[in-house]
């Protein structure tokens, strides 16, 4: 498998949390490099430097408390700002009150709210959707996610879309 | 996979210094017989080939750049023939059979150049008698007074007569590109009305539950869809049909290789069977048309559909043998509703009216190119498709296909293609073996190169075995073209060989070296039955 230039990032202050759900994204990873960070602040530097590197951020699973600002507040400046506007965002939390999550839902258009606890199987089948809407709305050449995303749905997409033709 | 501009594989950076030098090398070798035309066309021709073969641009784009670089280069309107005038005068009689030519008139095989026809010249022999400096003095009992000859042989328009440009861009309009048209404006509104699954579900049905007629069923059906819509959409459709039967099946069972296959399979094959079946055809039958062999819709249909279903139950019988079921019965269980609104409905009838007219073409005489534009017409009018479906419509391709045709118009009006078949004695080869060296030939390269690409260099040498006549009278023209056409569909060995089996690759399910096997054994049946159609059916259906 291909490593692709879209990553997955996780936001997260508990060590602990974020090796488990970089493990649960095992199956993932070989295609859709992750990077973590452990505050707004260190995710805003890791987005920084690989849209510099020229790579895309493709899914954000964010905690809601971090330290300084957010996980809420954080997922709504990466909907406004149009460099990670497309990437498909999540929020990985057992925190969130009503307010903030409503916040969350109408301001950064949030993907999906996966509470804590979480099963594997349920991140990865969210994370694989949400990288299927991204590789399907963003990329020129999907099949080479065919096998690790839903290949139904891309499937589907080369068939009404027409992004490969007869040749 | 191939990456964007942002950076070239070295292959293709490799690919494109080898394509640019392509366009000059003719100006760099001694080429003796072939005329300042030919070298230009061959030089545009080294460069396409290159292109299409290394993809340093998208395949295309290479199109589009030739149809550019002839018309800058070979057009009459171009900077290179825009002002330019054979030099001729007439020869000046001394005495009888006795003239005084320039020396320049004078060829180096002692043959002066009678211009016969505008653009067209006959080589005359002549007997140098005397040379003085600017003149030379000859005699001929064919010269005359009243016929000029050519007075610079040297010169760029000796032998050749510039196309206008319009003949180069016209492509875009030719009768089969806009039988492809109105095949894609078909397509595209059968996909968004559904009526691809649609259909796929109603004819599936009655294969049951067994899976070896299911596999049947799948191939039936795929091979007819894509008969009349994209081999490409139509695979990527199936795959969403089978991706559901195979998570019925264990991880490890073997079935599942052939289940997958079967789709790519099928979906080449099935583009033989109709002139809009896949874009080869229609270089194939621009190329054939240009010369006086045109071939109906109908025609077409009765040469290729019998060899299509003998095609299909063979690899049906292969992929059994190869991955035989391990289970007795399978839930085909697809969802969806026939779609009964007025837009959709319309969709129906224009749909299989232009079908009907299509395959009819022999009884009713219309041109399918002319009742191509009934669903070009009527679809937009009955907002059917809108402006945005037009826009989605896989323009890529009937560019791909003008440029192909464009190449070979240019080939032949400059004399490449005469040129090129020069040099080796085809008459020996005998014309059994020439088909079975074009299918072969044709086979192998679109195992590597796109389909369309492989009509595309191989029709001007079949045409210039035509017009040069060395074949002789047992060379039939229209079934050597219709081998290419059908050979390059046959080419199915690899995930790269056509975009069908790059899909089928790419959900994982099977493995290349299974696709390899299939795809080998296809290709070399599929050559062996095209021969003896070729010898015994087609020549009995054509004329």
């Amino acid at each position: 498998m291909e490593r692709s230039d879209i990553y997955i990032l996780c936001i997260e202050d508990e060590q602990e949390v974020l090796d488990a759900v970089v493990r649960d994204l095992e199956k993932l990873e070989e295609q859709f490099p992750v990077e973590t960070a452990n505050s707004a602040e260190e995710a805003r530097e890791v987005i920084e430097k690989l849209l510099e590197d020229g790579k895309k951020v493709g899914l954000i699973l964010c905690d809601h408390i971090l330290p300084g600002d957010n996980g809420v507040e954080l997922l709504i400046e990466l909907h406004k700002d149009e460099r990670t506007f497309a990437s498909r965002k999540v929020l990985l939390t057992g925190q969130a009150g009503l307010d903030d999550t409503v916040k969350a839902l109408n301001e950064a258009r949030l993907h999906h709210y996966i509470p804590k606890p979480w099963t594997r199987e349920d991140l990865l089948e969210v994370s694989v959707s949400l990288l299927t809407d991204f590789v399907i709305d963003e990329e020129d050449n999907i099949l080479p996610y065919m096998s690790t995303l839903d290949a139904e749905r891309i499937s589907e997409s080369i068939r009404t879309r027409r992004s490969i033709s007869d040749e | 996979m191939k990456s964007g501009y942002s950076g070239l594989t070295p292959v293709q950076l490799t690919g494109l210094f080898l394509g640019i030098f392509g366009l000059i090398l003719p100006f760099l070798l001694p080429l003796g017989s072939l005329s300042f035309a030919g070298q230009i066309g061959l030089g545009i021709f080294l460069m396409a080939a290159v292109f299409w073969m290394f993809e340093p641009i998208p395949i295309y784009a290479t199109s589009m750049l030739v149809i550019f670089l002839q018309i800058v280069l070979l057009s009459a309107q171009g900077p290179m023939f825009m002002d330019a005038k054979l030099p001729s005068a007439e020869p000046v009689q001394l005495q009888e059979h006795t003239w005084q030519i320039p020396t320049r008139a004078l060829k180096d095989d002692n043959t002066v150049l009678v211009i016969t026809e505008p653009g067209k010249t006959e080589a005359v022999r002549v007997d140098v008698v005397e040379r003085n400096g600017q003149h030379v003095i000859v005699r001929s009992e064919e010269l005359s007074s009243d016929r000029a000859i050519v007075t610079d042989t040297g010169h760029r328009l000796v032998n050749y007569r510039p196309n206008s440009y319009t003949d180069y861009i016209g492509t875009l309009a030719n009768p089969i590109i806009i039988l492809f048209l109105g095949g894609f404006m078909l397509a595209e509104a059968s996909v968004k009305y559904n009526l691809d699954k649609n259909l796929t579900r109603y004819l599936l049905s009655p294969f049951g539950s067994s899976p070896r007629f299911i596999i049947l069923g799948l191939m039936l059906v795929t091979a007819a869809l894509s008969a009349f819509m994209s081999n490409t959409a139509t695979a990527a459709m199936m795959v969403t049909v089978i991706l559901p039967i195979i998570a019925q099946l264990e991880p490890g069972d073997r079935f599942k290789f052939g289940l997958a296959l079967s789709i790519p399979v099928a979906a080449n094959i099935g583009g033989i069977a109709t002139p809009i079946g896949t874009p080869p055809n229609a270089i194939v039958i621009a190329a054939l048309t240009e010369y006086g062999k045109s071939i109906s819709f109908t025609d077409w249909i009765i040469v290729a559909f019998p060899l299509v279903i003998v095609m299909l139950v063979f690899a049906w019988w292969l992929l059994l043998a190869f991955f035989p079921p391990s289970v007795d019965k399978f839930n085909l269980d697809m969802k969806g509703k026939i779609n009964l609104s007025p837009k959709a409905i319309g969709l129906y009838v224009i749909f299989g009216a232009t079908v009907l007219l299509w395959v009819t073409e022999n009884q009713h005489g219309i041109p399918s190119s002319m009742v191509a534009f009934l669903p070009v017409a009527a679809l937009v009018t009955g907002r059917i498709l809108t402006k945005n479906d037009i826009r989605n419509l896989p323009w890529d391709v009937l560019w791909l296909m003008a440029g192909g045709i464009s190449l070979g118009i240019g080939m032949d009006k400059t004399g490449l293609a005469v040129w090129m078949i020069s040099g080796f004695d085809w008459g020996a080869m005998g014309y059994i073996t020439l088909i079975l060296a074009f299918g072969l030939v044709a086979v192998a390269m679109s195992n590597f190169l796109s389909n369309t690409v492989t009509a595309t260099l191989l029709m001007p040498l079949v045409i210039s075995l035509h017009t040069s006549g060395v074949m002789g009278d047992s060379f039939n023209l229209l079934i050597t073209g219709i081998v290419i056409a059908v050979a390059c569909s046959l080419a199915m060995a690899l995930p790269i060989s056509t975009p069908p089996n790059a899909i089928a690759m790419s959900t994982g399910i099977i493995r290349t070296k299974d696709m390899a096997k299939v795809g080998v054994i296809i290709g070399a049946v599929g050559v062996m039955l095209v021969l003896a159609y070729a010898v015994f059916y087609w020549p009995l259906v054509t004329n």
